[in-house]
């Protein structure tokens, strides 16, 4: 298995490096002007074409496309990922203050996405046609169907304003003294995003348990004379958690810059809104930092759902 | 036979050079043609339904108040005497007007379609677009010819905004030959209006003021449309000790010191609102007052009352201007201190506009002030250490003008000085990226207690502050940029005692929270077409 992981480590530096390239590629085509953006069109009106000039040059915008490429590699090379054209600030300081918002967020959103979803896929697949499977297809499906910023608003207005629980947005206030004091903060953001998510899950789940209970190993296990529950949870529901797996994996990455609706709706300082506004604000190099962030994240989580699949099914063999 | 065919020659020599020259003039370059654009619009129906009534209709590009002229000329909205005017014009039916924009905002995009409607019925065809990219090279590039053109733009109306700070901003632009006059060919009447307003007596400015709009009326050179009006948000409970309301987005006297609310559970006086760094503090080069904290962490050499008049010193206890309007002495107040406990000192306040006139991102009105001081381009040119006009003696500091700037000591009260000691490493050209913009030390009312970036600010009154302390016990600021997209959200829930804001949706909502009290406020801000009047290429 390490000969593998290593392996599999090493086909992701090429593709890094042209993920690089193509990323840096497609800011040189993305439509905007950061000068544009940095004094704003009402004020470059009253700039000379001098000061303009000026302008364009301190933030390094003259220089030709392949160098500015080989400096950008140069610098993640040497952890110097530059710095944000608006702020001045080092993109290493902006995602280390972003970064954990964001995967705090997103840990807890898998969390209760995964197990809620598993639960209830569960409960679902084994009472299939029942009141509580139907139910359950319904609520799923409306989960589904609405969207995360409507689902967001109403929890805000309900929870919040109107029976004002818990806050309105935020992730860190002023009187707070230690790292407990912000998880009602968290509450809101966590349960959108994670109801959004659970319906989907719910799904996989019910589906795969439902082909995974008709196997021959599962009827193998009852004939054996088993509980139920063990012959469901041991032989059936692990064998079914492997498509979850994949599922969950790959949201891994996907959360990083998908929770872009819920950090706006819940002032939540992350990662996704700061994507936002880097790409409102032709921030090129915060960019192609967040999208190699990305890109990289996938990378890894397909790495990681290939090992624990492997890990969960036992017919899963390394090569 | 012969004298037909010569007689044929001639007719089609004279119509091909009549035709040229015709192709070589602006479809909007007769006034007649803007005039009946004007009527044909109707911006008091666009106002009330688009802005749900919460703009006003401009009829110049001057605000209304004690800057325009009475009884200036208005286009009231006339289809009929539209089509009668393009009659005139020999408008041809078949050109389609090529309208820009740079907003990505819904309401323009509707503002668009609607005035492509009225243009519709009256005859003329018009298509919009929403520039992306360099806006500069594709807006305000001047002609190489100001006087013939053609034209370096591609467009024939620009949908735009002027937030001014001073009354020159609005026409200034408009000067021929000038560095971003894309849109308009020399014009000597039009030049010598300009020129005459660039005078420091206020009198003779206004009356020279008067004359131009009155020739904007007749010429329309622009299209005004609408102003937007700003609209200060304030929870019931805060008491701003009858301060007038102003400007939000400039540097006024506020008075905020005087400020109070209610005390909280804990007995602390604290006020919440908006305008807190995201991941920095904005330097106040560029938008002087848009940010509360740029507001009450820097006091000025100078104070304006509500209408930007400076009125009183600040950091100065006193202040001459010269007969000729060429020298500003401040006197500096005693015992004046930063946030850090050290003192302000004349040396600060030279060094600040001698290292901002090398910053490169700079309000355009203080970068002309800037520009006119004695010595200006021969620091800027890197030939002396320090800009020539600006001398320092034992407590005043003095700028010498090689021409009147009107505008001065406007920028004194809006471009405030900053402590030199934290410089001293800083290119001016990465002022924005310096450390100094994480925590500023001010020299303002409040000083900042604890940032954490892109989570909240906090601000405590400043305990050796000239003006006394204030009584706020803390300000509390939530990150936002200029337009609080939380705005409605944290005012109904109590996080926002104080805020303003543009977005006719935001003042919708507020005016039906009962905690809250909206001010509508006249601001410097209008919304045009600017008018391509030169021939295109």
């Amino acid at each position: 298995m390490f000969a593998y992981a290593v392996r599999r480590l090493l086909t992701l530096i090429p593709m890094l490096l042209v993920m690089t390239f193509l990323i840096f590629l497609g800011l040189e085509f993305m439509p905007g002007d950061a000068v544009s953006f940095v004094a704003g069109p009402e004020a470059i009106a009253n700039m000379d074409p001098q000061q303009l000039a000026e302008l364009r040059q301190s933030l390094g915008l003259n220089d030709p496309f392949p160098l500015r490429y080989l400096r950008w590699l140069g610098g993640l090379l040497t952890g110097n990922f530059g710095y944000s054209l608006t702020s001045g600030v080092p993109i290493g300081d902006i995602l280390a203050q972003r970064l954990p918002a964001t995967l705090e967020l997103s840990f807890f959103a898998l969390v209760v996405s995964t197990l809620l979803g598993s639960l209830l896929g569960l409960l679902s697949s084994l009472r299939k046609g029942k009141l509580l499977d139907q139910g359950l297809t319904v609520v799923g499906m409306i989960g589904v169907s609405i969207p995360e910023f409507f689902f967001g608003l109403v929890a805000l207005l309900v929870f919040a304003i109107q029976l004002q629980w818990l806050p309105i947005g935020g992730r860190i206030r002023p009187e707070y003294t230690s790292y407990w004091d912000h998880l009602p903060n968290l509450v809101l953001p966590v349960l959108v995003l994670g109801i959004s998510m659970t319906a989907g899950v719910m799904r996989y789940a019910r589906s795969s348990m439902l082909d995974t209970i008709n196997k021959d190993y599962v009827k193998t296990a009852r004939s054996k004379g088993l509980p139920e529950w063990r012959v469901n949870l041991v032989h059936g529901f692990r064998v079914a958690m492997a498509p979850i797996v994949v599922l969950v994996g790959f949201r891994l990455p996907i959360l990083i810059g998908g929770t872009v609706v819920i950090e706006q709706i819940f002032q939540w300082p992350g990662i996704g809104s700061e994507f936002l506004a880097a790409v409102r604000g032709q921030n090129s190099p915060l960019v192609m930092m967040i999208a190699l962030l990305s890109v990289t994240a996938v990378l890894l989580a397909s790495f990681l759902v290939d090992l624990l699949t492997a890990a969960l099914d036992p017919r899963v063999k390394f090569h | 036979m012969k004298r037909i065919l010569v007689a044929l020659l001639c007719i089609a020599f004279i119509s091909t050079a009549v035709f040229a020259q015709v192709a070589k003039t602006s479809p909007v370059a007769d006034v007649k043609v803007r005039q009946a654009l004007a009527y044909a619009i109707d911006m008091k129906t666009i106002v009330n339904s688009l802005m749900s009534g919460k703009a006003l209709v401009a009829n110049s590009l001057t605000p209304n108040g004690a800057w325009k002229m009475p009884n200036m000329k208005t286009y009231t909205y006339n289809p009929q005497k539209a089509r009668d005017l393009l009659k005139a014009a020999n408008w041809d039916p078949n050109y389609t007007l090529d309208v820009v924009f740079y907003y990505g905002d819904q309401m323009t995009v509707d503002l668009m379609t609607a005035v492509q409607a009225y243009l519709a019925d009256v005859g003329v065809k018009m298509t919009f677009r929403k520039l992306e990219g360099d806006l500069a090279s594709q807006l305000w590039v001047p002609p190489t010819d100001p006087v013939n053109g053609p034209a370096a733009v591609k467009w024939d109306l620009a949908y735009a905004a002027v937030a001014a700070l001073s009354m020159n901003e609005y026409y200034d632009r408009f000067i021929p030959g000038g560095t971003a006059n894309s849109h308009t060919p020399t014009d000597p009447t039009l030049a010598k209006l300009i020129d005459a307003t660039h005078v420091v007596d206020v009198a003779a400015q206004k009356k020279a003021f008067y004359a131009l709009q009155a020739y904007e009326g007749e010429n329309l050179f622009a299209l005004p449309l609408y102003y937007q009006q700003v609209f200060v948000v304030q929870n019931t409970k805060l008491d701003r000790a009858g301060s007038a309301f102003g400007n939000e987005q400039f540097n006024y006297d506020w008075n905020i010191t005087k400020w109070t609310m209610p005390a909280d559970a804990s007995g602390k006086k604290v006020l919440k609102t908006n305008g807190g760094p995201v991941s920095f503090f904005e330097t106040p080069f560029l938008n002087p007052g848009l940010f509360m904290s740029t507001k009450v962490l820097f006091d000025h050499l100078v104070v304006a009352d509500a209408s930007l008049t400076p009125s009183k010193g600040q950091l100065a206890s006193d202040y001459k201007v010269s007969a000729d309007g060429k020298l500003i002495t401040f006197t500096l107040r005693k015992g004046i201190k930063w946030h850090d406990g050290s003192d302000i000192t004349p040396e600060d306040v030279k060094w600040t506009y001698e290292f901002t006139a090398k910053v490169p991102t700079l309000n355009s009105v203080y970068g002309s002030m800037l520009k006119a001081l004695v010595g200006f381009q021969d620091f800027k040119d890197g030939k002396t250490d320090g800009i020539a006009g600006i001398t320092i003696k034992g407590s005043t500091v003095s700028f010498q003008y090689t021409t009147a700037d009107p505008n001065a000591l406007l920028c004194f009260s809006q471009f405030p000085p900053l402590p030199k000691k934290y410089f001293a490493d800083v290119d001016p050209m990465k002022f924005q990226q310096a450390a100094f913009w994480q925590k500023p030390v001010g020299s303002g009312p409040f000083m900042v207690k604890d940032v954490s970036m892109n989570n909240f600010a906090t601000f405590v009154p400043f305990k050796q502050y000239w003006g006394g302390v204030a009584k706020l016990d803390e300000i509390q600021m939530y990150p936002s940029g200029e337009s609080d997209p939380n705005f409605i959200k944290n005012a109904s829930a109590s996080q926002l005692d104080y805020g303003y804001t543009k977005s006719v949706d935001d003042v919708l909502a507020a005016e039906k929270l009962s905690n809250l009290k909206v001010t509508p406020v006249d601001i410097r801000y209008t919304r045009l077409f600017f008018v391509n009047k030169f021939p295109k290429p």
